[in-house]
């Protein structure tokens, strides 16, 4: 990105298309008055890929993105550094024990979401994670099944096109990944090594990246800026399918649109939504509202649109709003490998193993954990030695010289629902004059207990796979939770289809639904949550239960 | 799930088919008229041997040769196989004492190249799996260079190498080289539907050709399958070009994405097999 780009782009019965430079693509515009059937608020996965699902459902669609619609094609750069501006880095405030990292590895903030910057790993959750407390003991259960979520997990799959193995070695007997897995790079095979020696499961990794050319989508060329952006469109980020899927089924984007407050009516319904743009608030109009802002975003929104007739923010009688917030912690092992490895080579996870998601003997704590092997760039490399280690002058510069060298791996783990993790709203504001959220968020017993038992893991396997001189380090990735979906209106902010159980006309589709973490990668569930929702929402209107 | 998920975006697939099914249908129907320009009654067996030879070498030559290089011939012995694929493609052009040797060695070196791949397949992570099979060297490909070899030593002993021994050699090698291109179009998810060709019609023609022995008017079906079969050898490398252009890049990108795209010499190995099959089969349409 070489100049920051500040003028929306998306108005005046046009959008830019992604996939020709230069190039537009004609956009159904609504006017603010105009009533729409639907505001989303957030276009990433759960609000762009719903955008497209009710569009093409044939309603009436106003999608909303506090950032650019960017042009992968010209917009992005070959630079790290230069791409941050694809994360959400307005001013908040973190705190707790363990204060999340916010930013490159949870919030994106541009048309397309943090799939725009995503690693484009495609996993589905464990189908007993579903029903965490019945079936394995511990956390909560979900509203809904594996089951009744299989075939909007294989939707998604099929609309951005996974890059799968022939065979996936867990989980349920599958139909076959849409495309075929990419050829694995040396940091993948440094875990398929080790993996191998010490008698667990391998696989390569299903990714949202194409491994066959798609329309006017190239193949993936390997060139290992998927985390910065994807400037080939191989990324099936929610910009380059659901986004313009969306758009010629007649749904509106509007971008730099920052949204600051949901109105509510008389009758207790939401009657449409503030939002900013072009240094002017807006007021759209809308029968109904959906909140896809993520973890953070959405609820310090509801929090934010409290009103006399509801004091404690939106959807929020219970007080459950913003708390049982989620991550997945992070830590990963590394080590030096006699052959060259050059990890920043392709799409950063390639090689994965969900053996300890899908195996519970021998276990000290509840839940599960993925690791996959890394493929930092160099910058992000000299941040890590020097978060990690410390290591500064001279002492770095010797280090990176052996960057060709290193192998690591990570893990994706999961983190229990506990209600002091949660999003608050701080009383400083932002550049709108927004109350900006405070984030608060420790690690639990049990989650320590799991992080130190993967390293372990990691360790054994790299060791394995012959690498000397390991050292570990603490990240973390994701968002989750916030507002948890339930059965129980008592304890959980919406149903099971992101329907907020005091508000019937407002709506939750994003990883906020999310009541347990999981120990993998959220974007393909929250994706599949948003295509249910979306056919749930049609199938409701058919029956005539939107308007109650 | 709905019953079509719309795309995002679209190609004209259509129009780029009835381009490359045209260009190729031309560019078949000149070679073929060149290939009889001084011919009275019919191929000899001999020739079409000879002729499959010449397009096999040159498949190999320019295959192996682009693929090695994409290994920058790490293995010194990598340059073994384009250099051979020259020799016998220089052997099949003149009549030369050598050409029995050369032939010989092309025989061998082919299949010392399958024992070498597979080895290569074998002790990577993961062993003979798909990955490895999509993705390591290709275990059928130095085949080709056998099969060169063969046709060459063939198209010598006339005596020996009888249309009706010929025809399902040639049988086998066609389903061989549709095996590789299936593997291969599975790999690329059969994303655009002429993939498939390569896997339906030569597998027809080739159990028509094997079967040819059996009686005359087997041997007449088998013909229009095996012209069919030497077009797509045509269509191929066209279809590829384009698969090329659809790569990050396309051809302005050439020097990587000719290494990174379909490969271009790969098809017309199933000419290469036709031709030779194409020269038994008029003595095979005559029997009895």
């Amino acid at each position: 990105m070489f100049e920051r780009i500040t003028e929306p782009r998306a108005r005046d019965g046009r959008a830019p298309d992604v996939f020709r430079p230069g190039a537009w693509m004609p956009m159904r515009c609504h006017a603010d008055e105009e009533e729409v059937d639907f505001a989303i608020v957030g276009t990433g996965a759960g609000g762009g890929t719903l955008a497209a699902k009710l569009a093409e459902a044939g309603f009436s669609v106003v999608a909303f993105d506090a950032g650019p619609f960017w042009r992968p094609l010209e917009d992005f750069a070959s630079d790290e550094n230069a791409q941050g501006d694809l994360y959400w880095t307005d001013e908040r405030i973190t705190g707790g024990a363990d204060p999340i990292q916010l930013g490159s590895n949870n919030s994106g903030k541009g048309v397309g979401g943090s799939t725009v910057h995503y690693a484009m790993v495609a996993l589905r959750f464990r189908p007993e994670w579903f029903k965490a407390r019945s079936k394995l003991g511990y956390a909560r259960d979900w509203p809904l099944s594996f089951d009744e979520l299989e075939p909007y997990y294989e939707e998604a799959e099929e609309s951005l096109k996974i890059s799968g193995p022939v065979h996936y070695p867990w989980g349920r007997r599958r139909r076959r990944y849409p495309r075929r897995a990419h050829p694995m790079n040396a940091s993948a095979l440094v875990l398929a090594r080790g993996a191998e020696r010490i008698g667990i499961p391998w696989s390569p990794v299903p990714l949202a990246t194409l491994s066959a050319p798609r329309g006017m989508a190239h193949p993936c060329v390997y060139r290992g800026f998927c985390i910065y952006g994807c400037s080939t469109n191989a990324k099936q980020s929610v910009l380059v399918t659901f986004i313009p899927r969306a758009i010629r089924a007649g749904a509106e984007i509007r971008d730099q649109a920052m949204v600051g407050r949901i109105e509510m009516g008389k009758n207790g319904r939401a009657t449409g939504l503030l939002y900013h743009r072009c240094g002017v608030w807006h007021r759209q109009k809308a029968r109904h509202v959906v909140v896809a802002g993520y973890s953070i975003e959405t609820p310090r929104l509801l929090l934010n649109s409290a009103c006399a007739q509801f004091p404690n923010g939106l959807a929020n009688d219970n007080g459950l709003v913003g708390t049982h917030l989620m991550i997945h912690s992070g830590p990963g092992v590394w080590g030096e490998m006699d052959e060259e490895i050059r990890s920043y080579k392709a799409p950063p996870s390639l090689a994965v193993t969900e053996h300890w998601n899908y195996h519970d003997e021998g276990k000290d704590f509840h839940g599960g954990y993925a690791f996959m092997s890394g493929g930092p760039l160099p910058g992000g490399w000299a941040h890590t030695l020097i978060g990690a280690r410390g290591l500064w002058g001279m002492a770095l510069r010797q280090e990176m010289t052996r960057f060709n060298r290193m192998a690591g791996l990570r893990i994706v783990g999961e983190t229990e629902p506990k209600p002091h993790n949660r999003v608050e709203l701080a009383d400083e504001t932002d550049q709108y004059g927004l109350r900006i959220p405070r984030v608060t968020f420790s690690f639990s017993d049990n989650d320590r207990r799991l992080m130190e038992h993967s390293i372990g893991s990691m360790r054994a396997v790299l060791e394995a796979a012959g690498a000397r001189n390991l050292w570990s380090d603490r990240d973390s990735s994701h968002l989750l939770g916030s507002c948890r979906m339930g059965d129980d209106p008592e304890d959980s902010v919406t149903n099971a289809d992101g329907r907020t159980w005091t508000i019937p006309n407002l709506w939750v589709c994003d990883g906020s639904l999310f009541p347990t973490s999981g120990g993998v990668n959220p974007s393909l569930t929250i994706q599949a949550l948003a295509c249910r929702i979306g056919d749930r929402i049609a199938a409701m209107a058919k029956r005539g239960e939107l308007g109650r | 799930m709905p019953a079509r998920i719309p795309e995002p975006s679209r190609r004209p697939l259509l129009a780029v088919g009835l381009g490359a099914a045209t260009v190729a249908g031309v560019a078949g129907a000149l070679a073929w008229r060149w290939w009889h320009r001084s011919e009275r009654a019919e191929i000899s067996p001999t020739r079409g041997l000879r002729a499959g030879a010449a397009v096999l070498s040159l498949a190999v030559l320019l295959d192996s040769g682009i693929e090695h290089y994409r290994g920058s011939f790490e293995n010194p012995a990598m340059v073994i196989a384009p250099t051979l694929a020259l020799a016998t493609l220089g052997m099949t052009a003149v009549e030369d004492r050598a050409a029995p040797y050369v032939f010989g060695a092309a025989l061998a070196v082919g299949a010392a190249g399958v024992a070498f791949h597979s080895y290569n397949i074998g002790k990577r992570a993961g062993g003979f799996d798909m990955l490895n099979l999509f993705y390591a060297a290709p275990l059928g490909a130095p085949a080709a260079l056998s099969l060169a070899g063969l046709f060459g030593l063939a198209a010598e002993h006339p005596d020996v190498a009888k249309p009706e021994r010929v025809a399902p050699v040639a049988a086998l090698a066609l389903l061989g080289t549709a095996a590789e291109a299936g593997l291969l179009h599975f790999r690329g998810a059969f994303q655009n539907p002429f993939m498939f060709a390569p896997v339906t019609l030569p597998p027809i023609a080739a159990a028509a050709t094997a079967a040819s022995g059996i009686s005359p008017l087997v041997a007449k079906a088998a013909r229009p399958l095996l012209l069919g079969t030497a077009l797509l050898g045509i269509a191929g490398p066209i279809l590829h070009a384009y698969g090329i252009h659809r790569n990050m890049g396309g051809w302005r990108n050439w020097s990587q994405m000719i290494l990174q795209g379909p490969p271009l010499p790969a098809p017309p190995a199933f000419l290469g097999i036709a031709l030779a099959a194409l020269g038994a089969l008029p003595a095979l349409e005559r029997t009895r």
